[in-house]
């Protein structure tokens, strides 16, 4: 690393040798508006909008193609800058339809922000404005909007450098140039909808998110994808406590910038659907409301009383979640044999890019915490199905319906003496329990998850549960007979009695989350 | 003058292997394999002063030096014949006439670079230019000039006609080079230049081909007869395409520094049917327009031009007589640059048609007070802060139309009409 002086409007910084000034300003905390420039593609410099002012070149020069050299004076707010900037931002908006109303990217528009920031003049264009193809289906999740595009390529470029896939290219020449699929073409490949999220305008929309709500009324909540165990770092936002979607968070040490389609919509199928709002268990006639303490205690009793015992805890418990089922499982049925679900399959290349082979997005963590053996999880169903157990205390997985050799197993389960289901809905797996205990969902918890790689990342909740749930941690503590206020406090406990989370606390987790590796060093 | 470029267009067999040898032709190309190293060859060029002939005037020994001889990939010499310039077709006189000299030119040109690879790049319009080239690089095939150990040189060049697809743009280097790979045509962010990051990536130079057809003769009768003849800073003879209301139009080989307006009232014969001279664009429609009044004094040369305020450019002559409507003209060629944007980057994509549907609207009489201030305006917006020349090409012949004839489009505006016609 050679380090390079450079002055920025007056004030000298210090960058790296072979970064550009767009590079340089921004780790020194300026922001030189910019549109087709992204840190993780190529440099296009079509968009102009990063045009700056460099001593002794006469001409002005895209920030984002100029490598800062020793000694170079850059002026990012000069005259000549200023009028550079609002003269794009004019020949950006003259095509543009000015639909903000009806735009689902009004609030996060690169165009309004920066037509606030470095135009704000009244339109001096009076001609007839050009067309262009609208609301085009690009793919199952992408929608195209001609008129609102740019011509950025960000989205052809990450097709042609992130996925490999090709899809998109620019045709037509001049005001007619759009984006556009290459004959024959969907755009399906399984990241398709991060275009969307790195479209700076309204052009690519996500076809389940739009017109639902306007942006500036989402809550956003720093999350962890629960679709898989890369961990992808995520934004949670909702509306009226719904979740309304996914937005990757850039963390470089896990996603990037990324997040794939699978992960940005596994909340519907995690979360939708109607909710169970008490605990019941199975009388004459079926199941029956009862309150906590009444479910509680037919839990405890019904499986001490039913050995051998099979505990399965859902892939999307969180490590808190694990540390007291474990000890919760040995406590009431010592010889129980406890397996955290997981099970893998074929990943294509442009899956691997970001996504791993599982839909249990802890299950290392579960197995740090003292769930779980190499065996898995298979050869416990097997047993179930073969009837070699007694009783089973199944959380958040849908067994049935998840086995390939659901019959049988739906049959072995309800022989059981004693069956317990947690989940969040009236599942096949629930309708068949003896004690159904209504819990919670990813997005309604705390909690960490510890990914493939072995990096702890943080959970928050983004909702609320529906009253008569109870949190996962919460049951198994009131089990366990053991008192916590929060899941941060369990995990204290956890990381004294877990060797490889020795020393690690949510505030050393942080934001991005914490490796274990770099903690044992 | 001597004509060096033109020396053989006559000769009905102007453009067969045959007629170039009987000529004299490819001696200058065993004089660069036998007597020169491509050190002495760069070195020669230099000193003869001959500059790119495409438009820009840089200078071709310069460029050549630029290539670096240590880079390990492939190096590669395009002769840009994609003429595309309204107002410009002399290139295509040569293709036509004098195939063997761009041929040759080229050869020297990738011998001076220690090229292998070259390639003619021409405009897909000129379907006979190309078939002539062809049988013209077959037969300095089928001769031993080109493919592997030319001349028992142990030099190995192949030569490869690639026609375009009829983009403007193409003409532009780093345009044509994406073009050349496959690509759509679009130019290319400088830095880095071509000649370190060229075609696929490699070194490469582009040359036009009125500069590659140079060369021979150049090499044959040395650098310094060719220095001999012009000013200080523009050597040799260039070659001017003039058209428009002009008595003898046509392709004129004149050595530089020559009066511009004995050229255009003695060589060319003056103005046609007897009316007086308005204006003329010298180098193609993206150089700034003069007044008639302003061309005394001018001599033709880069200097000489760029002093005027307009470029040598191409050497397009464009003649207007008192009959032209200038408002006309100004959104005819507002019209061929909206056209041919590439569509690249913001300025030139959205400011050309904004320009061309002002002047449009001018010279249909829906002009209004501010039109002229607000096309100076888009203009000075592109100029300047584009990926490629072009936006300058674009912006230039708007602004300097308006500015050399403003009281013609302030009566469009005032009249409500066209005041001309």
């Amino acid at each position: 690393m050679d380090p390079v002086k450079i002055t920025l409007d007056g004030k000298e910084i210090t960058t790296e040798k072979g970064k550009t000034v767009i590079q340089a300003a921004a780790d020194a905390g300026i922001d030189i508006p910019h549109y087709c420039y992204h840190p993780k593609l190529t440099i296009a410099g079509n968009c102009r909008m990063c045009l700056v002012e460099i001593e002794k070149m006469p001409k002005l020069q895209i920030a984002c193609n100029t490598q800062a050299t020793e000694g170079m004076a850059v002026k990012t707010q000069s005259p000549k800058v200023l009028e550079a900037r609002r003269a794009v931002m004019e020949f950006l908006l003259i095509n543009h339809p000015l639909d903000c109303p009806i735009c689902d990217q009004a609030g996060e528009c690169w165009l309004q922000d920066y037509y606030m920031k470095h135009d704000l003049t009244p339109s001096r264009f009076d001609e007839r404005k050009e067309h262009e193809r609208k609301r085009e289906i690009f793919g199952p999740y992408v929608v195209f909007d001609g008129e609102r595009c740019i011509k950025c390529t960000r989205c052809v470029r990450f097709f042609q450098e992130v996925t490999h896939t090709d899809e998109l290219t620019v045709v037509n020449r001049g005001d007619h140039s759009t984006i556009a699929l290459f004959p024959g073409q969907t755009l399906d490949n399984p990241l398709s909808v991060n275009v969307v999220d790195i479209c700076p305008v309204g052009a690519l929309t996500d076809r389940d998110f739009r017109f639902k709500v306007r942006v500036w009324y989402l809550k956003k909540t720093p999350s962890i994808c629960p679709g898989c165990s890369t961990g992808c770092n995520i934004s949670v936002e909702t509306y009226q406590n719904r979740i309304a979607r996914f937005k990757p968070r850039v963390n470089e040490a896990v996603n990037s910038h990324w997040l794939c389609d699978e992960g940005r919509y596994v909340f519907h199928s995690l979360t939708e659907g109607e909710r169970l709002t008490s605990p019941m268990i199975r009388q004459e006639g079926g199941l029956v409301p009862v309150d906590w303490d009444t479910a509680l205690q037919a839990v405890a009793a019904g499986l001490a009383a039913n050995a051998p015992a099979a505990a399965i805890l859902s892939g999307r418990s969180t490590n808190e979640e694990a540390f007291l089922f474990g000890r919760m499982m040995k406590k009431i049925s010592p010889e129980a044999k406890q397996e955290v679900f997981y099970r893998e399959r074929e990943l294509t290349e442009v899956e691997k890019v970001l996504m791993s082979p599982d839909r249990s997005p802890n299950f290392r963590g579960a197995r740090h915490m003292g769930v779980g053996s190499e065996a898995g999880v298979e050869p416990l169903l097997q047993a179930i199905i073969e009837g070699r157990l007694r009783s089973a205390y199944i959380v958040g997985e849908d067994l049935v319906s998840l086995s390939e050799d659901g019959e049988n197993l739906k049959s072995a389960l309800g022989k059981l003496s004693f069956l317990v289901v947690q989940d969040i809905r009236m599942t096949p797996t629930a309708a068949l329990a003896h004690v159904v205990l209504p819990a919670t969902h990813f997005g309604e918890k705390a909690g960490t998850y510890t990914n493939r790689r072995g990096r702890v990342q943080k959970l928050e909740a983004a909702i609320v549960p529906p009253a008569g749930a109870l949190q996962d941690w919460e049951i198994f503590s009131r089990l366990l007979g053991e008192s916590y206020a929060a899941p941060e406090e369990i995990f204290a406990v956890a990381a004294r009695e877990v060797p490889a989370y020795a020393g690690l606390d949510y505030e050393k987790i942080g934001a991005l989350g914490a490796d274990l590796e770099a903690q044992k060093q | 003058m001597e004509k060096i470029l033109l020396r053989n267009i006559d000769a009905p067999d102007s453009h067969t292997l045959a007629g170039h040898r009987s000529r004299g032709g490819y001696r200058a190309l065993e004089k660069v394999l036998r007597e020169m190293t491509p050190e002495k060859l760069i070195d020669e060029v230099k000193a003869s002063g001959l500059r790119g002939r495409g438009g820009a005037g840089f200078p071709t020994g310069m460029k050549w030096g630029f290539v670096p001889k240590d880079n390990p990939k492939p190096k590669y010499v395009v002769c840009n014949a994609d003429e595309s310039e309204p107002g410009t077709f002399k290139d295509r006189l040569l293709i036509e006439k004098d195939p063997h000299a761009i041929v040759e030119g080229t050869i020297i040109a990738a011998y001076a670079i220690r090229s292998h690879t070259a390639f003619i790049y021409i405009r897909g319009e000129m379907f006979y230019g190309a078939q002539v080239l062809e049988r013209a690089i077959d037969e300095a095939a089928a001769a031993g000039y080109l493919g592997k150990n030319i001349l028992g040189s142990g030099y190995d060049i192949d030569l490869i006609l690639h026609r375009g697809a009829g983009a403007y743009i193409c003409g532009e280097e780093t345009g044509l080079l994406s073009s050349l790979e496959g690509g759509k045509g679009w130019p290319k962010l400088k830095p880095p230049f071509p000649a370190t990051h060229g075609l696929f990536g490699s070194p490469t130079v582009v040359n036009n081909v009125e500069t590659l057809a140079a060369l021979p003769w150049i090499i044959e009768q040395g650098a310094a007869r060719y220095a001999a003849i012009g000013t200080e800073k523009s050597k040799g003879t260039k070659l001017f395409s003039v058209s428009g209301h002009i008595k003898k139009p046509g392709v004129y080989e004149v050595d530089m520094g020559y009066p511009f307006k004995k050229f255009l009232e003695e060589d060319c014969g003056g103005v046609a049917n007897g009316r007086k001279l308005k204006g003329v664009i010298p180098g193609g429609a993206s150089m700034p327009v003069l007044r008639a009044e302003e061309l005394d004094g001018i001599t033709m040369d880069y200097e000489s031009f760029q002093a005027a305020g307009t470029l040598l450019g191409s050497g397009g002559v464009i003649v207007m007589d008192e009959s032209t409507c200038m408002v006309r003209a100004a959104w005819n060629i507002a019209r061929f640059f909206a056209h041919e944007s590439c569509g690249q980057c913001s300025p030139c994509r959205e400011g050309c048609h904004w320009m061309e549907k002002i002047f449009n609207r001018i010279e249909h009489g829906a002009g209004r007070a501010g039109d002229l201030e607000m096309i100076l305006s888009i203009s000075g917006n592109i100029g300047g802060n584009t990926i490629c020349p072009f936006g300058d090409a674009a912006s230039w012949p708007a602004a300097a139309f308006i500015k050399k004839f403003r009281s013609e489009f302030d009566e469009h505006i005032a009249a409500g009409k066209c005041t001309i016609h």
